[in-house]
């Protein structure tokens, strides 16, 4: 609605300049900012009376507003999610894994009551994507430098002959990197879009009286979630694989036997019961 | 007519895919309940990879659907 409104307005205000359909046309090819970028704003708007309604309740010994709690409680999943993937320094990426994830998260809610919603755009999420794996690089470089981050590409180290096939790794090791930002695109575009295209598919079984399309609210509900949570995942897993150090991971290990070693031993007692 | 055989061969494989994948990780959750945190990140990483063919597969095939 507000979308036709401000491209109702876009367009009445291009025909004066210089006729209707090539102002409609320059919409399309042209950074625009009333179609998607309304619910772009829309969704920004929500997430900040959220946070302002949220930052009500921080002054107390313990959260009693809702909302707070609620931010809580998704500052310690992403937190789990972090340091469980990327290891103990995987905290210093909870700002960016919480953006991403209230930016999914709310869009993809607005995209089950709206027509369009910035997650239901591929632009929106190419740009998500980008930025994300461009952090990656960024990230990989800082940590390994810019030989060692590269030569990552290039597969394990070979000697003598073999030396051939890291160069023949290197250009497909370089093109799946690249293809990381398409998957990230694609995946949650065709998620959400996919979720529209099949409510108007569905829509047409019951046309004139019954809408069967909003039978699939709950299964869109899931997929909000699962596919905000899959892009803060892979993300994790980006990161992890171009920052984890040798003698980290070794830590990581020990932590690993250590606890496999505690359940091992509490199974016999959990077993009988 | 292809068109949309292809793609309903596409969902069968995915279907597929995904039902081995959730059996994969049910059959470990129920063998190992205390697994289950690592068990659930590892499976929603393969459903991702599995579930992006089938979209790969309708961004190729949406355009030889017949209107």
């Amino acid at each position: 609605m507000l979308d036709l409104i401000f491209r109702g307005s876009f367009i009445a205000s291009g025909a004066a300049a210089g006729g209707e359909s090539h102002a409609a046309d320059a919409g399309h090819h042209a950074v625009s900012y009333t179609g998607v970028m309304v619910y772009v704003g829309f969704v920004i708007a929500i997430l900040i009376v959220c946070m302002v309604l949220a930052k009500k309740g921080l002054n107390n010994r313990f959260f009693k507003n809702k909302i707070t709690a609620s931010f809580e409680q998704l500052y310690y999943f992403i937190e789990n999610l972090a340091v469980g993937i990327i290891g103990p320094h995987g905290r210093k990426y909870i700002p960016m894994l919480m953006v991403f994830w209230l930016m999914i998260f709310v869009s993809n809610l607005v995209s089950l009551f709206f027509d369009t919603a910035p997650t239901a755009d591929l632009g929106f999420n190419l740009a998500m994507a980008l930025m994300a794996i461009g952090y990656v690089q960024w990230e990989g470089i800082r940590a390994n430098g810019v030989i060692g981050h590269f030569s990552h590409f290039a597969g394990p180290k070979l000697t003598g002959a073999l030396i051939g096939i890291n160069f023949l790794i290197f250009p497909i090791e370089i093109i799946s990197e690249a293809m990381k930002n398409l998957s990230l695109t694609l995946r949650l575009y065709g998620n959400i879009h996919g979720g529209h295209q099949a409510v108007t598919a569905m829509n047409k079984l019951g046309e004139p009286w019954v809408p069967v399309g909003a039978f699939l609210l709950p299964v869109k509900l899931l997929t909000c979630v699962v596919q905000a949570l899959i892009f803060c995942l892979l993300l994790c897993v980006y990161i992890g694989l171009v920052t984890h150090h040798e003698h980290e991971e070794g830590h990581a290990h020990d932590d690993d036997h250590g606890h496999e070693d505690h359940s091992a031993t509490l199974e016999p007692e959990a077993s009988p019961a | 007519m292809n068109a949309p055989f292809a793609l309903g061969l596409a969902a069968l494989g995915v279907a597929i895919g995904l039902g081995m994948i959730g059996a994969g990780a049910m059959n470990g959750m129920s063998r190992q309940p205390e697994a289950i945190g690592k068990l659930q990140t590892a499976m929603l990483i393969a459903l991702a990879f599995v579930e992006l063919v089938f979209l790969l597969t309708v961004f190729v095939g949406m355009g030889a659907l017949p209107k």
